[in-house]
């Protein structure tokens, strides 16, 4: 289904989407869910929950369309932003948390997903060297574990100030330093 | 603001993380509509972004895609699917009646090819509907530029408009733009006609004097040929307007002896 990659413009697909017919949706979903699948499974490593994420983020793209502003940014920046929020309030959820906590460390940290077709079994250490994770992870460790914490983790700055021990401002330095980094990382 | 320093800044990546708080969000977005370099430059790092998560992509389990379409038929409009259901009432012939059991057969066959027909039918709809849907989809594209265009000319007749000729000065003999300023909404569009090409590194700002002191509305490139309308910043009022060349991204004050147009406003 390659060739279906520029069946609709950016334009003609948000006001397809405004007009919630039914049609565009498999085109939505061959075009997008993969990408926006990457980013939540990277903040919520299970499999199945990230799955659920996927759905809800689909929901929220389908409900929310009106919300989306064409001069803030592009369609698949808004889509990312909203996958990215809805991981990141699973993985900061009460429940969630209470769930990890439940785990010995060492399963927090390596959780086994079964993951794909061909039943390999993905850790948290491969997660780390796929997708946009790897590009943070190519970053000086000190940068790469505040991208960590504020991308992945979805702590504030000021909150990531008060995890780590550093001034606010040596945080806000950082950060903007990894992001231009970060960057260049993206080829 | 010198406004590479600030695209260079890690900004533009922070914004469109969403790492960006509140305050750096609305002065981003504030100064994206004032300076179009920094949209291209926004743009610019959107599309790598999208293009490395395209690449790394991770296909979602295959059962998520029939949940998803599950999830979101609440919010879809209409065309939920029919379901027909054919209920067989016919009982078991009696053995001994031939003429009935042809009679049946037949009925079989009769349903069978209505069922295939009905089936060639509908798939036919269904490519006529995909079709005029992409069609609509072209139209409404096309007329929502149509309204752009028509709410660009209507803005030009609004009666509230005063357009004031700026002229090209004795550096710039061929300059010409034009002011519609609307002194109800306070709003300023400026019709480029003829602006010359400039030094890479320079653009033109244009300037409103208020009570004698200049007053920035913002920077634009040049235009060649082309007429060009261009929203400005708002001012309420002004004595006079003025065109400079300046340093890409604006000067604070304008740098008068390279005054490419000027005009007076009428005496209020």
């Amino acid at each position: 289904m390659g060739s279906v990659d520029n069946k609709y413009t950016e334009q003609e697909l948000v006001f397809l989407l405004k007009a919630k017919d039914e049609k565009v949706f498999s085109y939505l979903y061959e075009n997008y869910s993969a990408g926006l699948y990457s980013i939540i499974i990277q903040i919520v490593p299970d499999r199945e929950q990230a799955g659920d994420v996927l759905q809800e983020v689909f929901v929220n793209i389908w409900s929310k369309i009106d919300s989306y502003d064409r001069s803030k940014g592009k369609l698949f920046t808004w889509m990312l932003n909203v996958a990215r929020n809805l991981s990141i309030d699973v993985i900061r959820s009460k429940s969630y948390r209470n769930n990890l906590k439940n785990q010995s460390p060492d399963e927090a940290g390596y959780i086994e997903i079964d993951y794909s077709a061909n039943t390999t079994v993905v850790t948290q250490r491969i997660l780390n060297s796929i997708g946009l994770k790897n590009a943070v992870q190519q970053l000086r460790p000190e940068y790469s574990n505040l991208i960590d914490l504020a991308y992945f983790k979805g702590y504030t700055q000021e909150e990531i100030a008060g995890i780590e021990g550093l001034p606010l401002g040596t945080v806000k330095t950082r950060i903007r330093s990894a992001l231009i980094q970060l960057r260049e990382h993206l080829k | 603001m010198n406004i590479q320093e600030y695209i260079s800044s890690g900004i533009i990546e922070s914004y469109i993380l969403g790492l960006a708080n509140e305050k750096e969000t609305n002065e981003f977005e504030r100064l994206c509509m004032h300076h179009p370099e920094l949209v291209s430059a926004r743009i610019s790092f959107e599309e790598k972004l999208e293009a490395y998560v395209r690449e790394n992509a991770i296909d979602p389990p295959a059962y998520v895609r029939l949940k998803t379409s599950e999830a979101i038929r609440p919010f879809t409009r209409d065309n939920s699917s029919k379901i027909v259901s054919i209920q067989s009432t016919t009982k078991a012939a009696h053995s001994g009646n031939r003429l009935l059991k042809y009679m049946i057969a037949a009925a079989v066959i009769l349903l069978i090819g209505s069922a295939y027909l009905l089936n060639r039918f509908q798939a036919q709809n269904e490519r006529i509907k995909t079709a005029n849907q992409a069609l609509l989809a072209k139209v409404n594209a096309k007329d929502s530029l149509l309204r752009e265009i028509v709410g660009e000319d209507q803005l030009m007749k609004g009666s509230n408009m005063k357009i004031v000729k700026m002229e090209g000065t004795s550096t710039a003999p061929q300059a010409s733009a034009s002011i519609y300023w609307d002194s109800t909404s306070e709003s300023v569009y400026l019709v480029v006609k003829n602006m010359p090409k400039l030094p890479d590194g320079k653009q033109y700002q244009l300037w409103a004097s208020v009570d004698n002191k200049p007053r920035n509305l913002g920077v634009f490139n040049a235009t060649d040929d082309k007429v060009v309308i261009l929203k400005m910043k708002n001012i309420r009022k002004a004595d006079a307007f003025a065109i400079t060349i300046e340093n890409k991204g604006g000067n604070i004050t304008p740098s008068l002896d390279k005054t490419q147009a000027t005009g007076k406003t009428k005496p209020l």
